[in-house]
């Protein structure tokens, strides 16, 4: 995950400056950062990895289109995750089927995340593969305003007022969406972690 | 479940650290495919100097103006010394049709069985025009034994 501090911001806003004057190396070395945490927060947001692969060149297509434009006003994570908001709220306007079929308590949205390669997945750490499966499941079940506050939180490390910024919201309204969503995420989890929650199991 | 206990949730998992964010790291995470890879950094590539395409096909070009000279001036060659220009028969057609529309024949080269007879009493006529009888008879005498059967014209 991506947890960057000031001093890492201001050298990504110098690298988007030197890539906005034709360094496209600087630009790379951007998207080598970035590419990571916006391709899993698109795709946990959208639950849809078809239209994350979109979404995430719509991004990158917008960032390269308006780079001659580019002020450092704010952070660069500030910067590109908003453009990755506007896609995506875009995308909910455009797909309002998409929101019909996956409703936010769903119990088979998770199904709609895909599977984890099996060399990341060990057999033999079954009840951590199971705990893994229920977390993105119960991020993928929380309602899209809290679902997005989460993700920008855990993939960019941004404070509640940038994801405020990013979100176009007041700073309240992004705390408290961020403050449910980690009150759910919590309580969906607390049957898994404490043992007598556990369904029965035998293991060999 | 109190309401009080929310903010302090909320201050833990800020402060970073906390079991949840823990979890979360925890899990796989799937990149981005590599195909999309290519098509935002090549996107990303200034057209004008970015790419290695548009100079090499620069390189190419005096070769391919070369090479079109060259097919055209084959081209040119060809029509003007081609098998169709060496025709045998082609030649002499042209300086029989030039001898007798320049002037009138004063003694046809051609034999007279080579001769149309209607294109030859027209010569006779325009020899006849031009104020040369004699030659005009010579040149009857000899269209009657080419063409003995001939009807000629009244106004012939």
């Amino acid at each position: 995950m991506l947890q960057l501090k000031m001093d890492n911001q201001d050298h990504d806003a110098g690298l988007m400056l030197r890539y906005r004057d034709g360094d496209t190396a600087a630009f790379a070395a951007l998207y080598a950062h970035y590419k990571g945490p916006l391709y899993r927060y698109l795709l946990r947001h959208v639950r849809n990895a078809g239209a994350a692969a979109d979404l995430f060149q719509e991004v990158w297509s917008h960032l390269i289109a308006t780079r001659a434009r580019y002020e450092p006003r704010a952070k660069f994570a500030t910067f590109l995750f908003h453009i990755a908001h506007n896609c995506a709220i875009d995308f909910f306007r455009r797909d309002l089927n998409l929101r019909r079929a996956i409703p936010s308590h769903d119990p088979d949205a998770q199904l709609l995340e895909p599977e984890v390669p099996e060399h990341q997945r060990p057999d033999r750490v079954a009840e951590f593969a199971e705990q893994q499966s229920a977390l993105l499941a119960a991020v993928a079940a929380l309602p899209q305003e809290q679902r997005e506050a989460f993700l920008l939180r855990e993939e960019t490390g941004l404070t509640v007022e940038e994801i405020a910024r990013i979100t176009d919201v007041p700073v309240e309204t992004a705390k408290s969406r961020l403050r449910y969503a980690v009150r759910k995420l919590k309580d969906s989890l607390r049957p898994i972690q404490e043992p007598e929650a556990l369904p029965l199991r035998t293991y060999a | 479940m109190p309401d009080e206990r929310i903010p302090d949730e909320l201050d833990d998992y800020l402060r970073g650290g906390s079991a949840l964010s823990g979890q979360y790291k925890r899990e796989s995470s799937p990149p981005p495919p590599h195909a999309l890879d290519r098509m935002v950094l090549e996107a990303a590539r200034p057209a004008p100097f970015g790419s290695k395409r548009p100079f090499k096909h620069q390189s190419l070009a005096p070769l391919a103006f070369a090479a079109s000279v060259l097919l055209s001036l084959a081209l040119v060659l060809a029509i003007i010394f081609g098998p169709q220009a060496k025709k045998p028969d082609d030649k002499p057609r042209v300086m029989q049709v030039r001898m007798f529309k320049s002037e009138p024949p004063r003694a046809s080269p051609v034999s007279a069985r080579e001769r149309n007879p209607a294109a030859w009493l027209a010569d006779i006529s325009a020899l006849r025009r031009a104020g040369h009888r004699a030659e005009a008879d010579v040149e009857m005498r000899r269209f009657r034994s080419a063409y003995p059967d001939y009807i000629i014209p009244i106004n012939e």
